[in-house]
């Protein structure tokens, strides 16, 4: 917890430091003290931003990380559909996939689902190609041993194959962690009012440099709920990393 | 990759078209649901006169900033490599700024760079510097220490084993995170873009979004896409050159 604070601590030591002592231009840089007191002032306000962004993001990315494992473990069985599939998966990563949330937009209106279904989508990618990359890491061997005793399919999947692609499915969940949020945070600018993205568009066209620092620290804290989250179910999840 | 394996992918890319044209006249499916292939084609070669400026603004913004945020990124991972009380200090501070989506910082950039080509370019370099420079620092710092050693015995300088030992050995990760930036640099690009500019495929979709002109939004998005993948394609030609030992 403290080795996770201090990096942001010594952020906003120096980040105050380089107001007073440089003297920059207010509207480059704000001094954090004021920055905090207009977060205060309306903090019921920024509070909402929080919620509703989180709420969207986290919404996406548990879909996104349950349907990535789900097909990666679904193209472990059916090796036919992996290969049919798998190329226009990678080929959708070297798109600006991000560019499909104005379609999302589009499809559901500007509901919770839309900026869900963005986040949903952006979690979805990396996570099924993690579990696999991680399934096709497991040693042969131990396969066919559990196999010699007996062990049908689903309990190869559920006792080996699974446990061992954990630690690279967390990592690829720490890794679009920060992705739900931008798609979350990017389809709220197609016309929310509610939400960090919509907090920054508004500050963004009213020129108030000090609203739209507030609100790039509320998504940073929206990030670091989603990070945490994640880091906590790793360890309760991965347990014995520490021995490896 | 073998035949067998390149013939399934084509097959199951060819499945996945015709299956949506099909869906789309099967069903009538309206065009704010779901355009047809074809149309989607069409309407880009009707549409060119507006997107090829367009695109050739995004591109512009997404290669200048990529090179930009390239040299940038290498240069400081070399000297960070170089100077280890230093990296201590900034790196969390760096995983922590980074830690904040591109999407958070991108008003900031255009209230302090305006609405031109400018600050595009900038929030292209910040992110793509980023990854390099995260990629890089840890390739120039993942090498073998009793190989340093023996350099220095010979009485190789700082800057001797940076040369002759840590940079060939950090190429693949280097390599590695100018591939993953392309992609990057377009999606910043585009993400900016939508937020306020005068030209570009961000714009155009953006616009299009609030006119509900579905079409125009699909036909930018395969413009964008074509130049993604042909950025992606030429950064991963080069590398199997130069990484030739991977």
């Amino acid at each position: 917890m403290l080795r996770a604070a201090l990096p942001i601590l010594l952020l906003f030591a120096l980040w105050e430091a380089a107001v007073i002592g440089l003297a920059i231009d207010p509207f480059y840089l704000p001094s954090i003290r004021v920055v905090a007191a207009a977060m205060q002032a309306q903090a019921p306000f920024y509070l909402d931003a929080y919620l509703v962004t989180l709420s969207e993001a986290a919404l996406g990315f548990a879909m996104g990380g349950l349907v990535g494992v789900g097909s990666a473990l679904l193209f472990t069985r059916l090796p036919v559909v992996k290969d049919m599939v798998l190329p226009i998966f990678i080929v959708s990563q070297t798109v600006p996939v991000i560019a499909f949330g104005a379609i999302v937009v589009l499809w559901f209106g500007n509901t919770l689902m839309a900026k869900a279904a963005i986040a949903f989508y952006l979690t979805f990618f990396p996570v099924t190609i993690n579990t696999l990359a991680g399934i096709a890491a497991v040693d042969p061997r131990q396969v066919a041993l559990l196999r010699s005793f007996g062990a049908r399919q689903g309990a190869i999947m559920r006792k080996l194959l699974l446990p061992s692609a954990l630690p690279r499915i967390f990592t690829a969940l720490r890794l679009s962690a920060s992705l739900a949020l931008a798609g979350a945070i990017v389809g709220e600018w197609f016309g929310a009012t509610r939400g960090v993205g919509a907090m920054l568009l508004a500050a963004m066209f009213n020129e108030q440099i000090v609203s739209l620092w507030a609100s790039i620290l509320v998504a940073a804290a929206v990030g670091g709920t989603l990070f945490a989250a994640v880091a906590l179910a790793e360890r309760a999840m991965v347990f014995w990393r520490e021995e490896l | 990759m073998s035949r067998g394996v390149v013939l399934r992918g084509l097959l199951g890319a060819a499945l996945l078209i015709g299956g949506w044209e099909l869906c789309v006249w099967a069903f009538s499916l309206p065009q704010w649901i779901l355009p047809p292939p074809s149309g989607i084609l069409a309407t880009t070669w009707s549409a060119r006169a507006a997107l090829l400026p367009a695109a050739a603004m995004t591109a512009y913004e997404a290669l200048s900033g990529y090179a930009i945020g390239a040299a940038l990124g290498i240069a400081l991972a070399m000297i960070l490599a170089l100077a280890t009380p230093l990296r201590a200090l900034l790196l969390p501070m760096v995983v922590a700024v980074n830690s904040v989506p591109v999407a958070a910082y991108a008003p900031l950039a255009l209230l302090w760079f305006g609405t031109g080509a400018l600050s595009k370019i900038i929030m292209v370099a910040f992110i793509v510097g980023f990854t390099v420079f995260l990629n890089a620092l840890d390739g120039l710092t993942r090498v073998d220490p009793a190989a340093v050693s023996l350099l220095r015995s010979f009485g190789a300088g700082r800057l001797r084993v940076l040369w002759v030992l840590r940079l060939p050995s950090a190429l693949p990760a280097i390599a590695t995170g100018l591939r993953i930036s392309t992609v990057r640099a377009m999606i910043v690009t585009l993400v900016t873009e939508m937020l306020g500019s005068q030209l570009g495929l961000g714009w155009t979709i953006f616009q299009a979004v609030l006119l509900i002109d579905f079409l125009q939004v699909w036909a930018a998005i395969l413009v964008a896409s074509i130049i993604s993948l042909v950025f992606f394609g030429v950064v991963s030609a080069i590398e199997r050159r130069v990484v030739f030992w991977r």
